[in-house]
């Protein structure tokens, strides 16, 4: 409860430096993976640019695009639809989006929550890379206490801890996981 | 929540289940008023003959077969150009309701009215044919792209990045979640734009309908037939000869072979707007001398006399009329659907079925009716059967697309009673909307029906048109203008009640 509203308010006071890689995603169907990724360098091009590229994929986007996508382990060709992918798949490709961007700060909202845990790790890591500052909602009471370093616990719309990650041992974080699951 | 000792027939009773009754108690009380008498007239020998010509259509008699086909097929993509070019930065800011009160304006006055008006500022010119077209395209695009836009998600565009111009973020977040419904919508508009096309011949413009008329008019219906079955077969295989990336080759060519502009003559049209469409008691008049009370008490006259003779009448035979043809629309829509229904039907049904569609909405109405008049003689029948004919057409063609798609249970078996009991409830209310924005379509198309004689508020203005009283022709267009938005806005009101609530059928 109220996780995602917090981080889209600090997104929306950031947003000059910050990408936002949300929970709804905000996917286009009907755009390849290439397209989907391109979006988030909208900001850098004028809407000439951007319209032409709609109709006819440009190549040095392409060779961007496909650098981040390798990254990220999406292995099919750009051309295909979003809409055909898994939902591993089409979370990558909104992270892809959002690394995209090239904004010193991550915010990310259950970024990891459809890959398997050890790919997980693997991508934060990718994005941490990138990132000097990364802000995340995750569930994953490990993942955040062995890679962040500040811990805000919310519980029923209010903040229920505040702390720095060397101070909280997994006992301590868990109790609360179990009342913000709820 | 009803209380359980109420078990009453009323109880029962969904939303749509009491729209259907209301509607069918005014269909009935229309139809008592309407003139509805069969004035048999001996039309065999005259049938037998247009019979007998769709038997042996004449394709070779006519050198300008292929040229009327032409000329038809690029007033429509002239047309359809024009009207997204003007729709679509129309529909970007169709939320003021400024834009859409004149859009509704726009949309509410038939293509063939738009083309008398623009006949006499441009005469017989392709012009004409294309802005009568554009105009109102462009309005109804407006407001179904906004439509269509208001239902793309918008959660894209929340996470663009910053400082995406509006443009690219309208483009990518918005316009391409909703791209293959617009394109689609697109697609089937250009099947009315040729339909609208061959329309725009009764009065004159070089398309099919004007050959068609005058094979009709003549009696030549050997050449009428071959002209009828070519615009069938052209409309039934639309989807084969105008694929998007052909557009790139047709449209130059269209306005490579557009019939040569006529000379532009200015004082046409300023004669047009400055004394033509004044009350003929201001005609000539100099503006210093208008107002005082004596012209004004005659001018009120004239628009008094006008509404009295003309508006009234006319409006009241308008709605008869479409109510009628509205009632007969559902029905015949409701028969044809099961059999137009994969679920239902083997097949070949089916196919069979989607042919009769096929024609049933190619006619145009105005030939149905004429058809129909010789049959049953000079009354409102043979417009009510002509406008049924067609509008079930359409509505079953884009309802079977629909009834296709329900999902049924493991149980369902192809029978009448699985069908009502799951397919029909699902899509009526889909039905229903479809049905009440089809009375609006209806309202517009008595216009083209009063060409006929039957005394709608097409008729007058047609008649006023044709006794060159600009005045009067206008001030009628701007009354039926009223009508159909005060009719498209009642119609909303009614289908958009159950979408806050959870409603039973």
């Amino acid at each position: 409860m109220g996780k995602t509203t917090l981080l889209h308010h600090l997104y929306q006071q950031l947003a000059k430096q910050s990408c936002l890689c949300s929970q709804a995603q905000g996917l286009v169907d009907n755009l390849s993976i290439f397209h989907n990724v391109f979006m988030g360098s909208l900001a850098r091009h004028s809407s000439w640019y951007n319209i032409a590229n709609l109709l006819s994929p440009f190549s040095k986007p392409q060779q961007q695009v496909g650098a981040i996508c390798q990254q990220l382990e999406l292995n099919m060709p750009l051309q295909q639809k979003v809409s055909e992918l898994s939902g591993g798949q089409r979370q990558r490709v909104a992270l892809a989006r959002a690394l995209f961007q090239q904004q010193p700060i991550f915010m990310g909202d259950e970024p990891f929550s459809a890959l398997d845990p050890v790919m997980g790790v693997r991508l934060l890591n990718i994005v941490k890379q990138a990132h000097p500052n990364v802000i995340c909602v995750l569930h994953d009471a490990e993942l955040a206490l062995t890679h962040f370093d500040r811990i805000i616990v919310i519980s029923a719309g209010k903040v229920a801890l505040d702390a720095q990650a060397q101070q909280l041992s997994l006992e301590h974080l868990s109790q609360h996981y179990v009342v913000a699951d709820e | 929540m009803h209380s359980i000792s109420s078990r009453g027939f009323l109880s029962y009773l969904g939303h749509w289940q009491k729209l259907t009754l209301g509607l069918f108690a005014l269909v009935l009380l229309c139809w008592f008023v309407a003139d509805t008498e069969v004035i048999a007239l001996e039309p065999w020998a005259e049938l037998s003959r247009m019979f007998n010509g769709f038997m042996h259509p004449d394709f070779a008699a006519t050198e300008y077969l292929l040229d009327a086909l032409w000329q038809t097929i690029s007033f429509a993509l002239l047309g359809i150009g024009l009207g997204l070019l003007l729709g679509v930065p129309l529909a970007l800011v169709y939320q003021h309701s400024w834009v859409a009160a004149m859009c509704a304006f726009i949309r509410a006055i038939h293509e063939i009215f738009w083309a008398l008006i623009f006949l006499q500022i441009f005469g017989l010119s392709p012009l004409t044919g294309i802005l009568a077209i554009g105009l109102p395209y462009a309005a109804t695009f407006a407001r179904v792209f906004a439509d269509i836009l208001q239902q793309a998600p918008v959660h894209t565009i929340f996470c663009l990045p910053h400082g995406t111009s509006k443009l690219s973020a309208l483009l990518y977040g918005r316009w391409m979640h909703v791209y293959p419904q617009i394109v689609a919508y697109i697609r089937y508009r250009f099947e009315c734009a040729l339909r609208s096309s061959a329309v725009l011949g009764f009065i004159g413009m070089p398309t099919l309908g004007f050959y068609l008329e005058s094979a009709f008019r003549q009696g030549h219906y050997q050449q009428g037939g071959a002209l009828l079955i070519l615009f069938i077969a052209l409309i039934g295989t639309i989807r084969f000869w105008a694929k998007p990336i052909m557009l790139w080759v047709y449209l130059p060519l269209a306005v490579y072979f557009l019939p040569p502009l006529p000379l532009f003559q200015e004082q046409l049209v300023w004669r047009f707007i400055s004394v033509d469409i004044l009350p003929p008691m201001l005609q000539g008049l100099p503006l210093s001398a208008w107002f005082n009370a004596g012209v004004f008490m005659s001018v009120w006259e004239w628009g008094d006399q006008l509404v009295r003779n003309q508006v009234i009448p006319g409006i009241i035979a308008t709605l008869v009329l479409a109510c009628c043809a509205l009632g007969l629309t559902h029905m015949l829509t409701l028969i044809l659907l099961p059999l137009n229904t994969r679920l239902l039907m083997p097949n070949w049904v089916t196919i069979l079925m989607r042919a009769v569609n096929l024609i049933l909405r190619s006619l145009p109405e105005y030939l149905l009716a004429f058809v129909f008049m010789l049959l049953l003689g000079p009354s409102m029948l043979p417009a009510i059967i002509a406008l049924a004919l067609h509008n079930s057409g359409l509505m079953v063609f884009l309802m079977a697309r629909q009834s296709d798609e329900v999902t049924v249970p493991l149980t369902y078996r192809p029978r009448i009673g699985d069908y009502c009991y799951t397919v029909l409830p699902t899509i009526y209310p889909y039905f229903m909307a479809l049905l009440f924005y089809r009375f609006e379509v209806i309202i517009r198309e008595t216009a083209i029906l009063g060409m006929l004689g039957v005394m709608t508020l097409g008729f007058y203005v047609d008649s006023n048109f044709a006794e060159i009283r600009f005045s009067g022709a206008l001030l009628l267009l701007l009354f039926t203008a009223g009508l159909n938005v005060l009719v498209d806005y009642l119609t909303r009101k009614l289908i958009q009640i159950p979408r806050n609530r959870l409603q039973a059928c």
